[in-house]
């Protein structure tokens, strides 16, 4: 159980650090 | 909240900050002409994945405030599973940039591709390299001394090239500082690989072990027992394990981890690890001389008694056994009369590991012990098969969730009895479990 927990962070980990992407280049594009 | 449950959330803060803010930290001071929005995502996560792939080493440096809240099974799950996404957005970097800079797809050929580039070849190479020799071990027949090497191997060239074809473009590189921040960060990663492999291993080395005894057990198993030579030795809770290297030094790179199966209650540092002979590295433990140096990394693992005031039920398959011998050893040790309901499946009679002296400790300890046989003799009267949901209500007082569940031994049976317990109402805080082929 503790390992899907830790499955579950993987993916909101991959979606922060993507939509952080967005935000770097939407930043550098409107900047 | 729990104190574990609050410095887990922190560490997942810390290792989000420590992969953004060296991203972001390129929009500060002075920075080149923007270019289209695909081309600087692609180069977001190109940062980013790298990023990703040397924190990799952090997770595996075995510091014990990182590895506490989760427990180290976890932490190399982690470890495996933010690798693919990881390599994941390493990979796209360049899909990206190939798919909205056209002139990129008429490069020269490859002796003539800037240096930068080939580095950024070399490193999805190895990180491609990395990630199938992973899955994929026991398949591509590699044993797992020589995966362990290259597997290192791989994860510094692949980080050392990425770093240097960031470097070789160095397109958001021009402020020093912001070149001086990304060398460093390399520089950390790699010096986490140092710590683990170099720093650590000296300290070790002025703490060796002597086997003191070599013991036959029962299921093909051999439990070594370990005094301190020189020194007073660590002590560790039971449930908790180490990493043992057995043949040379420490600085070799493959140390096996093991539970504890003694009482943690001992106090002149002797230790015993319980191994059974599963056909790899364990084939050999019975030839271990009396008087053989060892060296032990630990204790580690979060996988340890819990509240006093709650029943504990200990579900072990096979060799998972162990780390519930060190528990039910300790608790009679120290006299400590909680009830302890064990559920422990093996494949015959005569494969029951620690069968006669769990007998005896009954004595000692509030134990009740249901045995699970999956091939049983003809006159066999207790339960047969696998662990199911099913005897946990023939066997356990309701309510369920009011106890505390250790969980150990083959992976399929760990999921179906998680899976159990779920039916059963059992919050998730209740289950602790350890993975003994978490690498």
């Amino acid at each position: 159980m503790r390992r899907l927990l830790a499955d579950r962070l993987v993916a909101a980990t991959a979606v922060v650090v993507i939509l952080m992407s967005v935000v770097f280049a939407l930043s550098r594009v409107a900047g | 909240m729990t104190l574990y449950t609050l410095r887990g959330a922190v560490w997942i803060i810390v290792y989000l900050v420590f992969i953004l803010a060296p991203l972001f930290a390129l929009l500060l001071g002075s920075h080149p002409p923007a270019r289209d929005f695909w081309t600087e995502f692609a180069v977001a996560i190109g940062y980013s994945g790298l990023a990703m792939m040397g924190l990799q080493f952090g997770l595996t440096a075995r510091f014990r405030f990182v590895t506490q809240p989760w427990g180290e099974d976890v932490i190399y799950h982690f470890h495996r599973q933010i690798s693919l996404v990881a390599v994941g957005l390493v990979v796209a970097h360049p899909l990206i940039l190939l798919a909205v800079q056209p002139e990129l797809r008429e490069m020269p050929s490859f002796l003539e591709v800037p240096w930068g580039a080939r580095f950024a070849f070399l490193s999805i190479f190895c990180l491609i390299t990395l990630v199938v020799t992973a899955l994929w071990r026991a398949k591509l027949r590699l044993s797992y001394e020589t995966w362990h090497v290259a597997h290192v191997a791989l994860a510094v060239i692949a980080v050392t090239a990425g770093f240097l074809h960031m470097l070789g473009w160095s397109f958001y590189l021009g402020d020093p500082w912001k070149r001086s921040l990304w060398i460093v960060l390399p520089i950390l990663w790699i010096g986490l690989l140092v710590y683990v492999r170099i720093v650590k291993p000296v300290f070790m080395l002025r703490r060796p072990y002597r086997v003191v005894e070599v013991r036959k057990e029962r299921g093909d198993t051999w439990t070594l027992v370990m005094q301190p030579d020189g020194h007073p030795g660590f002590r560790f809770r039971p449930g908790q394990f180490g990493w043992l290297t057995l043949w040379g030094s420490p600085f070799k790179i493959t140390g096996h981890p093991f539970s504890f199966s003694s009482s943690a209650a001992v106090t002149d540092g002797r230790v015993e690890m319980s191994i059974r002979n599963l056909g790899d590295f364990t084939r050999g433990i019975h030839k271990v001389p009396v008087g053989q140096r060892v060296y032990l990394d630990g204790p580690y693992g979060a996988f340890t008694i819990g509240n006093p005031a709650d029943m504990h039920v200990l579900i072990a398959g096979g060799i998972g056994i162990t780390p519930m011998m060190s528990m039910v050893r300790t608790l009679a040790d120290q006299g400590d009369q909680r009830p302890v309901f064990l559920l422990y499946a093996s494949r015959d009679w005569d494969s029951v590991t620690f069968r006669e002296e769990l007998e005896v400790l009954k004595g000692r300890v509030d134990l009740t012990i249901v045995q699970v046989l999956a091939n049983p003799p003809a006159d066999w009267t207790g339960e047969r098969g696998f662990i199911t949901a099913e005897m946990f209500k023939r066997y356990l007082p309701t309510p369920y969730a009011d106890h505390e569940y250790f969980i150990c031994g083959p992976g399929v049976m760990m999921d179906a009895i998680e899976k159990a317990l779920g039916e059963l109402n059992v919050p998730m805080s209740k289950y602790h479990s350890e993975r003994y082929a978490f690498v």
